[in-house]
């Protein structure tokens, strides 16, 4: 669905924000991006949306080279920004006019998510709605459009707690085999228990992009007592609950996957955890 | 799928601009044809050079604003991920600011022709005609008994084609420049005068070995026999109109290198 290969960018001549990064994405997946500020996960997706391109390397997207923003490829990308265009449309306009850029669109799907979100009327104006509710219709609108490919930038900033989980409810329905998510976002609670691959960037390189089965097969996670001595600990973090370790999975037992507690870890002990994939 | 030009794709993008700028237009339309109404109200006579002015000025403002969506990143994002072709978006873009513009200039102008002379008339007890200045010379070629008699009309090729040269221009640089594209494409033009204009300079020196003529003419005696100049003149008007293609085209090539 996606394969970058050995991609460089940089906005300056002087820096390199991506150097040789390589990596590829699978359909049926809702992958993570995570990383720190500054680390390129925003470029990565404009790259693959075709928004900016690589000074060297290739990138596939959809089967066409997303330079080009052809619409055979456009009609089946939805890009959510982490900041959102200003456009002085009500709801019902916004739909009007570019959903059938899209083929696939689902007006039902639409309504139903809106609904879900508690926005009932469809003739509010998107330039007077909070950044929150804007966020909230143009994630509707995204998942909605039921396109192959959709790249959320932070998408859960700006939305209320009861939204995230709302968030995250829809996105889980709304994949199927034939689509591919990837969600960009350093709020990595936020996605707990959707994204099923993690990608982790440091560095402005692909440090780790393995799927949740893989990486809870081959990890463990757990919270120990502050007097456990273990020889399998690879990270350990000190909380008030305990000490939260990743560990070597040795016993083949799944263990709940804490995505900031792997973050952290790669972070810390990237090549001890690279080389058990 | 038409990779270049689908007309369904065109209309959406129309229809999209349309339902976006919808009480933009409605309002600016209806004040130009107020400001024709109250430009004709002392009759509609030799009012041509103040049409042409505002349909150049308003024009060029309005080309510049094609691709204001630049200037604020997530909206250059959103409009370039829209399913359409480069090609597509510069057609449209090119239609409304060239063709479109001028067309709705030509409909408030004669709207504001009629209204405005008719309502001078009416109010100040006048017995103004309708004329339309803007198809007619701004001078009268003679007058006869009283009346003015115009030989040729303006061509309004001639100002059409002046309209979309200033169009394209202006619509290379609201692509080609980030905020604020009247004023540096004004910039840009009067820097290009200069260098023309130094370049004029360097010629005259090269060609008569000083920088000046000190007031004297150069004194060419051309017969209409020997319609010396009658190639260039063809050259400069193909010259003319091919310009206009020419920023199109590199707006267009600017569209498709675009990154935000």
């Amino acid at each position: 669905m996606v394969n970058v290969q050995n991609v460089t960018f940089s906005y300056t001549k002087r820096t390199e924000l991506l150097t040789n990064l390589s990596l590829k994405l699978e359909a049926g997946r809702i992958h993570g991006l995570l990383g720190k500020n500054g680390e390129g996960k925003s470029t990565l997706l404009k790259l693959i949306s075709g928004l900016d391109f690589p000074k060297a390397g290739s990138i596939n997207t959809l089967g066409f080279d997303p330079a080009k923003r052809s619409p055979e490829m456009l009609r089946d990308i939805f890009f959510l920004p982490e900041e959102l265009p200003q456009l002085t449309l009500s709801i019902a306009n916004y739909e009007k006019v570019y959903a059938p850029f899209y083929p696939n669109f689902s007006s039902e799907q639409f309504n139903a998510y809106l609904k879900e979100f508690d926005i009932e009327d469809k003739k509010s104006m998107l330039n007077k709605l909070s950044h929150g509710q804007k966020k909230k219709v143009f994630v509707a609108f995204g998942l909605a459009t039921n396109t192959k490919l959709l790249l959320m930038d932070e998408p859960t900033n700006g939305l209320d707690i009861p939204s995230k989980g709302q968030f995250r409810r829809m996105v889980a329905s709304a994949i199927d085999e034939n689509r591919c998510l990837i969600i960009s976002t350093h709020q990595v609670h936020d996605l707990d228990s959707l994204i099923d691959s993690i990608t982790i960037m440091e560095k402005h390189e692909i440090v780790f992009n393995q799927p949740i089965e893989e990486i809870t097969k081959k990890l463990f996670f757990r919270v120990a007592d502050r007097n456990e001595k273990a020889d399998d600990v690879i990270y350990s973090e000190d909380t008030l609950r305990g000490l939260y370790q990743v560990c070597v999975n040795t016993t083949g037992e799944e263990s709940k996957l804490d995505i900031e507690l792997l973050f952290n870890a790669i972070l810390t002990e990237k090549n001890k955890i690279v080389k058990l994939f | 799928m038409n990779t270049i030009l689908d007309m369904n794709r065109l209309g959406l993008l129309f229809k999209r601009y349309f339902t976006e700028n919808k009480q933009r237009e409605l309002t600016f339309w209806g004040i130009t044809t107020v400001v024709f109404t109250l430009m004709h109200l002392a009759g509609s006579r030799e009012k041509a050079i103040s049409v042409e002015m505002f349909l150049y000025i308003s024009g060029f403002i309005f080309a510049a604003r094609t691709f204001k969506a630049f200037n604020f990143t997530p909206s250059g994002m959103h409009y370039l991920l829209i399913p359409a072709t480069h090609f597509e978006k510069l057609t449209m873009s090119i239609i409304l600011s060239t063709f479109y513009y001028f067309a709705m200039i030509l409909v408030t102008y004669i709207i504001g022709t009629v209204l405005g002379t008719s309502l001078g008339n009416l109010f100040f007890e006048m017995h103004n005609p309708i004329q339309f200045a803007l198809f007619q010379p701004a001078i009268p070629d003679f007058v006869v008994n009283g009346h003015s008699v115009y030989n040729s009309g303006p061509s309004l090729l001639n100002i059409f084609t002046a309209f979309a040269g200033v169009q394209a221009v202006f619509m290379l640089g609201s692509i080609y420049f980030k905020g604020n594209a009247v004023g540096k494409t004004m910039l840009a033009i009067i820097a290009l005068v200069m260098i023309m204009g130094l370049i004029e300079l360097f010629l005259l020196k090269v060609t008569f070995g000083t920088y000046h003529l000190n007031g004297r003419m150069l004194n060419i005696s051309i017969t209409p026999e020997h319609n010396m100049f009658a190639g260039l003149e063809t050259v400069g008007r193909i010259f003319k109109y091919a310009l206009i293609p020419f920023f199109w085209v590199v707006t267009y090539f600017r569209l498709t290198e675009k990154e935000v």
